[in-house]
């Protein structure tokens, strides 16, 4: 891994960036893309050091040890300027933008390149990707811009149409095993892992070590289950309960929505691809009990909720209409 | 650091802009007639050389070439001023950043002084769309009748956003995406200048790829050269994260089987191999136009090699002109999808499940239909009952989840009953049920058809609902009790649902007399 610049997977890219550098035909403009923790961040960061570092152990990588790649490292670094919306799921600025394009035009003041990250560019709102329309495309010299996002088709056409984007795929499963292994998890919760965050080591890596999240899915599976074989009262006590928080709501929906995936592709005979390898057996039930179009509706249920709890619905409303399409027994 | 190729090679002078002739030659024409309007409007998708254009526009008003069918000469010292961005009367202006009503007014009060240069003065506003209405409207004056030594250029991606207003003032000129041959060519021509070599295959995956916007294929020319290697075909896809052709064809083979599970497993195999969802979904949609192409005689305009084509022709005839339409639709709704990626292969799953549904109708529309064999009504429509027999119900996809082993197990070589003789015992094998199970009985009361098919009872129930409800184990073996009291024989039990309104011929009127006349157990004879 250390040749890949301490990152798992991505090789395609990462060789690509280390040509970039190592012959010095870096573009001004690179566009990650990919499922959450699925690695953009840490590919940018990586590649910003292998940018900068002073020392270089070998054309194209970093050292991880000199000023410029502790600082990066720590996103401390004084010519790397971090936008993005104050939390996940807000807005970037066009004021942020605006200011942005003014920092462009100073020189920088101790790397070679002055370089400016862009996380999460979707949840840009339209005046400020277009406001950065004009510096992305004749960005000045020595000022590297490197955007983030969920896929391309969420952004603006003309946008993307100037980045050199990188599509990032996900890490396939055995190797995240593999890696999970190595950070010391036993053989089947490394297994267990690499399926659930389906090929996303960031997610899979904070899962290793925060037991709070796995705790609080095995829960919802517990009131999923009981859901099954409840009656219509209780369904509404649990969608009111639901409705309250609607953070905790979107996770569910999430949960939801990966089990009825798991059962729909079950029923269809493809066993493998499943992502909760840990309920086999209640998907393996749910998949004789209901045929693949029952599943692929429930699915559907719960997808477009998620996108419509976005949309601000009734939130209560929207958990009873999905808990009255489960299936009746 | 190098220039990113696209801005390298950006066209300097009128014959390097491919694929915009009609804007060009107006253009040129205009120059030379010294005719060149005081307000242009480019408008066209991303990519296709509107900024260009009018810097080269630019160029050419102020260049100091005596012949004006040579402007811009790109050797006198505007012409070079210009390339290198630093030439006084050439203003452009970045509209989505200074969209205020205030940037408008300095620029207005700043137009009338006479150029410091040159003989024009060009104010190029790029990305006008975001200009908002107040600016538009402090423009409009000074678009109309401006000083005579300026000229206005805007560019945009989104004319509907402009004003008509400021339609009006302008000369307008679409740019139209780059066609295919066009990028190839200037795609060899860039590879010449930079000494790569690329392979005609990947000069036209590329091409293909960035949809007729010029930069786009250039900007990918560009990520591919930096390898170093010699840019094979292998090497773009790679990159590009495309499937093999055998991906799309095996997923086309599993919905045409109605087999859910070896499309699936085509689709995850594809991905778990490095593949990109979207651009997995935009191959497929790319094959069912190719199909649709065959299927409407048009087959000369594909550009595929000779196996995929032969591969063509037999998916043609496997579906409808109206189900590959609905495939299309399915696939693309997943190659344009906007949500987030929790789960990258959601997308293209539903399609295909989608996909699965719309054909378990369309499919067996367009198989070729044979005479039914035992034309039965046992209460309702002959022509509903056919298409039961029609397909097989055990690959319908709806009933696949429904298996019921014991049931299996207990059916002996027992010799079968014909459909008339069962439909005739009817009435004597409800009476039977009734004894053990009232409400089983009324659900076999409002079954809509009955047929017999080798030794299996195939019950025509209305909805999904009611049939569910006689898959039960229990259910079936009762049912199976009173036949085999009734007539002797064993027989397996399938459900299937027929509604009346599903199953008619899409040519008849869902409202009209034949319609009733199906429904009341008519058929149609041609």
């Amino acid at each position: 891994m250390k040749e890949n610049w301490n990152l798992l997977g991505h090789n395609w890219a990462v060789d690509m960036l280390r040509q970039h550098v190592s012959n010095g035909t870096q573009r001004h403009a690179y566009l990650f893309t990919g499922s959450r923790a699925v690695g953009r961040r840490s590919l940018a960061l990586a590649f910003a050091r292998a940018l900068t570092c002073v020392q270089p152990p070998a054309p194209g990588a970093f050292c991880g040890s000199c000023r410029e790649c502790r600082q990066i490292a720590k996103m401390q670094h004084p010519d790397l300027s971090i936008i993005q919306a104050e939390k996940e799921g807000g807005m970037l600025k066009v004021e942020q933008i605006r200011e942005l394009r003014k920092s462009v035009l100073l020189a920088p003041y101790q790397a070679k390149y002055k370089i400016i990250l862009l996380l999460r560019f979707q949840e840009a709102n339209p005046s400020s990707a277009n406001a950065l329309l004009k510096t992305l495309e004749e960005a000045p010299s020595k000022v590297i811009l490197l955007l983030t996002a969920d896929n391309a088709e969420q952004l603006l056409p003309t946008i993307v149409s100037r980045c050199e984007v990188l599509r990032l795929r996900p890490v396939p499963t055995p190797k995240l095993e593999t890696y999970l292994r190595e950070k010391g998890a036993d053989e089947n919760k490394a297994e267990f892992l690499a399926h659930l965050s389906s090929g996303r080591p960031g997610y899979a890596l904070s899962l290793l070590q925060d037991e709070t999240e796995l705790e609080l899915r095995r829960e919802t599976i517990e009131e999923f289950k009981m859901l099954l074989s409840a009656s219509r009262v209780k369904k509404f006590d649990y969608a009111q309960k639901l409705s309250k928080d609607k953070e905790e709501f979107r996770a569910t929906l999430l949960l939801w929505l990966s089990l009825w995936r798991d059962v729909m592709l079950y029923s269809a005979g493809d066993k493998k691809s499943i992502v909760n390898i840990d309920q086999r057996e209640l998907i393996d039930i749910l998949s004789v009990q209901l045929s693949f179009s029952e599943a692929k509706r429930l699915l559907e249920s719960a997808e477009k909720g998620i996108g419509q709890l976005k949309r601000n619905v009734n939130a209560r409303l929207l958990a009873e209409n999905i808990l009255l399409d489960f299936p009746k027994n | 650091m190098t220039q990113a190729f696209y801005r390298k090679w950006r066209p300097q002078k009128w014959d390097e802009v491919l694929g915009q002739a009609h804007i060009t030659d107006t253009l040129q024409n205009a120059l030379v007639g010294s005719r060149v309007g005081h307000a242009y409007l480019f408008a066209g998708p991303r990519g296709t050389g509107k900024t260009t254009v009018a810097r080269l526009l630019a160029k050419a008003v102020n260049c100091q070439a005596e012949d004006a069918a040579e402007r811009p000469c790109d050797k006198c010292d505007y012409c070079k001023a210009v390339n290198e961005n630093r030439f006084l009367d050439l203003i452009e202006i970045d509209a989505a950043s200074n969209n205020g009503v205030d940037d408008v007014r300095d620029l207005r009060d700043k137009i009338n002084f006479s150029p410091s240069q040159g003989q024009f003065k060009i104010y190029i506003i790029d990305e006008v769309h975001m200009l908002s209405t107040p600016a538009f409207n402090a423009l409009l004056k000074t678009l109309e009748e401006p000083p005579p030594h300026a000229i206005f250029i805007l560019a945009t991606t989104e004319i509907h956003k402009i004003p008509a207003t400021v339609l009006s003032r302008c000369q307008r000129h679409e740019f139209r995406r780059v066609p295919l041959d066009s990028i190839i060519q200037q795609l060899k021509i860039i590879a010449d200048g930079e000494n790569l070599d690329v392979d005609d295959e990947a000069a036209q995956l590329i091409a293909r790829q960035s949809n007729g916007g010029m930069r786009d294929a250039i900007s990918l020319l560009d990520q591919l050269s930096s390898t170093n290697e010699r840019i094979t075909l292998d090497l773009a896809q790679n990159v590009l994260g495309t499937a093999t052709n055998e991906t799309v064809i095996e997923l086309i083979d599993g919905i045409r089987d109605e087999n859910p599970g070896v499309g699936l497993q085509a689709i995850h195999r594809a991905l778990d191999a490095g593949s990109d969802p979207r651009q997995l979904a935009r191959q497929i949609v790319e094959y069912l136009r190719a199909l649709m192409l065959v299927q409407m005689g048009n087959s000369d305009q594909i550009d595929a090699t000779e196996d995929v084509k032969n591969r063509m022709d037999a998916h043609a005839k496997n579906f409808s002109a109206s189900a590959t339409l609905k495939m299309m639709r399915a696939f693309n709704a997943a190659a344009v999808d906007q949500r987030g990626g929790w789960q990258p292969s959601l997308g293209l799953e539903l399609a295909l499940a989608d996909v699965l549904e719309i054909n378990g109708g369309a499919l067996a529309e367009s198989a070729p239909a044979p005479v039914a064999q035992q034309p039965t009504k046992p209460k309702q429509d002959a022509a509903r009952v056919r298409v039961a027999s029609e397909r097989d119900p055990g690959l319908a996809p709806a009933k696949r989840a429904a298996p019921q082993p014991q049931v299996k197990s207990e059916v002996a070589p027992h010799p079968t009953v014909s459909t008339e003789e069962l439909v005739g015992a009817w009435t004597g094998i409800r009476a039977r049920v009734k004894q053990s199970d009232r409400n089983l009985e009324a659900l076999l009361n409002s079954c809509k058809s009955l047929e017999v098919k080798g030794d299996t009872l195939i019950i025509g129930m209305a909805s999904e609902v009611l049939a569910s409800k006689i898959e039960k184990p229990e259910q079936i073996a009762s049912v199976q009790k009173a036949i085999s009291g009734a007539l002797g024989a064993n027989l397996k039990i399938k459900t299937m649902v027929t509604t009346a309104k599903g199953k008619m011929p899409d040519d008849v009127d869902q409202n009209g007399l034949v319609a009733a006349a199906i429904q009341a157990g008519g058929e149609v004879v041609k």
